[in-house]
């Protein structure tokens, strides 16, 4: 396995009402090349925070150690290199991923989508300048290495589509402007490109979804258009943070069945952020556990579920009720 | 005894220039500490069933019976009255609540507005709520903002049955929840239903805590009924084409280890 980014005692707090919380404490973990890799914990065990680090999207108010080094240009890129000059991650680059670069957009995280991106509210103001990562290029011998860019390297899909999209652009603009953005193409180039991707997150009638906004799709349409314009770039690295905790179950596995075939299909590495154990465990390969900002356990899905070393995953496992978990209405007839 | 006969229960709403049937000659019946889980996907008209039997909104048609007489018949104090029987807890407590309230606060409004204690008893009456749901009194003095989700979803609970209900309509009411939260708040839920005979309409999108806690489980598509029976019966073995593709996407667990 090749890694893709290795991560190295990474510590995030964040400040709230002059004390400090500890989101994430030391947490050391890599990310391989082309694998699905969960991460699953409760609320406030800080999956969304590393999500948030890994992308380059904590507020400068957050104080982050550690270091993430990442090997990206060793890995043959399925596409084509960006003709931009490489700009440090700004907030500003929040909108121009995947969520079109509307002012209103660039203060995603400040109102309508909290808990999604801003941990805390009303931390978000800061500028990202201050909050970036130490990150470190790896050379490889030939091939040179980039710290990687919001758009063009990870793209980014949250748990509300409605939060990721701008209102006020039309659907094609959106998917578009990212691949125009990353990719250097003219409109027209960007346009085609979006209405490929329309058809390969399945949209019923990409022509007219192209022209369509936001509001006129579904809850589960939204997030199919917030996935084609997180991968329009083609980026190496998927997140998908909570990205089917809004949606119905049937809607929900459709769109996990998506996420999976385009990983697949691109040879992307997947992380997918999920408070589902069940969920995570029917798409990764690898699931990481977290509890109160630490990596309680990483293994093999296989291994997690079958057999958890940590007490505290066999706890998650055993309150989890599926369709075949003994009904707790029978245990509480035996009892009384 | 039926404790809740709805029969051919139809809301509409106009969409532009369409009128779309939210909820579609939709009849059932609950009984006396019994719980009836409703499910299906998003839209299918969950919430609205809630909204209609709470009379937070009036049906197009149809006819509600709750404990023995015409709820939608009711008016003024005889409706204030016959509400404190029908209590509601929903997914997002903070939304339900001022969040600057105190927990004291929450549960003074509904022994106050219904008469059930007065002023020097409440304060006792708050403690033992807070109690019998698994808090501790001295929670009283907190605001709403200041506790943890599975705090105050118990708070919830406590509001609820501060008033003695025989049926809470709970909508998406553990969804919420982290998973081990979740579990102590189903045990609480059952306990009340064995010692208060409280009757539950169970709303939720998750077939697997509904096949773990509800007597029977209604199916609903585009606002009618699809499939209804016992609810392990019809989680086990669906029946409807909605059936199938719910429990066929619940995600699975396989514990056999590697
Ligand atoms: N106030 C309203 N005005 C117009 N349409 C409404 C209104 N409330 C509900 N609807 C429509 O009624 C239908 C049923 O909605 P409802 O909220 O009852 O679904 P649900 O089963 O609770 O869904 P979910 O699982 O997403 O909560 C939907 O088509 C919805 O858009
Ligand atoms: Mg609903």
């Amino acid at each position: 396995m090749t890694a893709l980014a290795l991560i190295r005692n990474l510590t995030v707090t964040y400040r709230r009402d002059g004390s400090e919380v500890a989101a994430l404490r030391s947490v050391s973990l890599d990310i391989e090349a082309g694998e699905r890799l969960a991460i699953i914990g409760e609320s406030g065990s800080g999956k969304s925070t590393l999500a948030l680090a890994i992308a380059g999207l904590l507020p400068g108010s957050a104080k982050i150690g550690g270091r993430i080094d990442w090997f990206l240009s060793s890995l043959g890129a399925k596409a084509p290199p960006s003709v931009l000059p490489d700009i440090s991650p700004s907030r500003g680059e929040i909108g121009s991923f995947a969520v079109g670069s509307s002012p209103a957009t660039l203060v995603i995280g400040e109102g309508g989508n909290k808990g999604a991106i801003s941990p805390l509210e009303g931390e978000m103001s800061g500028r990202t300048e201050g909050g970036l990562i130490e990150c470190r290029s790896q050379k490889s011998a030939s091939k040179q290495s980039h710290i990687p860019r919001l758009g063009r390297d990870i793209g980014f899909v949250f748990q509300d589509p409605s939060a990721s999209l701008d209102p006020v652009m039309t659907i094609g603009k959106q998917i578009a402007e990212v691949a125009r953005t990353h990719l250097g193409l003219t409109w027209s180039q960007s346009y085609a490109r979006a209405k490929g991707l329309l058809e390969r997150v399945r949209l019923p009638d990409p022509d007219s979804a192209l022209r369509a906004f936001p509001h006129q799709l579904s809850g589960g349409q939204k997030q199919r258009v917030a996935i084609a314009a997180a991968i329009a770039a083609g980026p190496k690295l998927l997140i998908a943070d909570e990205a089917t905790s809004a949606l119905d179950t049937i809607v929900q596995a459709e769109i996990v069945a998506l996420i999976r075939r385009l990983v697949t299909e691109d040879g992307m590495t997947l992380l997918f952020i999920s408070h589902d154990i069940a969920l995570a465990a029917e798409l990764a390969e690898r699931i990481a556990v977290f509890r109160h900002g630490q990596l309680v356990e990483l293994g093999m899905t296989a291994q997690i579920v079958g057999a958890p070393a940590q007490p505290y995953t066999r706890a998650l496992l055993d309150a989890h009720i599926g369709l075949d978990t003994r009904p707790l209405l029978n245990r509480a007839r035996l009892r009384a | 005894m039926t404790l809740l006969a709805v029969s051919n229960l139809t809301k509409r709403y106009r969409r532009g220039n369409k009128t779309i049937a939210a909820v579609d000659d939709v009849s059932f019946h609950i009984d006396p500490g019994e719980t009836l889980a409703l499910a299906g996907p998003s839209g299918s008209g969950k919430s609205t069933i809630a909204r209609l039997a709470l009379r937070l909104i009036e049906p197009d048609d149809g006819r509600i019976d709750f404990e023995g007489g015409d709820f939608l018949a009711l008016s003024g104090a005889a409706l204030r009255a016959r509400r404190a029987r029908l209590q509601m807890v929903f997914q997002d407590p903070l939304a339900a609540f001022n969040p600057r309230a105190t927990v004291a606060r929450v549960l003074d409004d509904p022994l106050r507005i219904h008469g059930i204690a007065s002023r020097g008893e409440r304060p006792r009456r708050i403690a033992a709520l807070l109690e019998r749901v698994g808090l501790t009194a001295d929670l009283a003095p907190r605001a709403i903002h200041e506790i943890s989700g599975g705090q105050r979803q118990r708070v919830a609970i406590a509001r609820a049955i501060a008033t003695k209900p025989s049926l809470i309509v709970l909508d998406e009411a553990v969804s919420a929840l982290d998973v081990s939260v979740r579990g102590e708040i189903l045990e609480l839920l059952l306990d009340l239903q064995r010692q208060e005979k409280i009757a539950y309409l169970f709303i939720s999108h998750d077939l697997g805590v509904i096949r773990s806690v509800a007597h029977r489980v209604i199916l609903l598509d585009a606002g009618r009924i699809a499939e209804n029976g016992d609810a392990r019966t019809v989680i086990d073995a669906p029946q409807s084409a909605i059936g199938k593709a719910l429990v066929a996407a619940a995600p699975r667990l396989n514990r056999t280890g590697p």
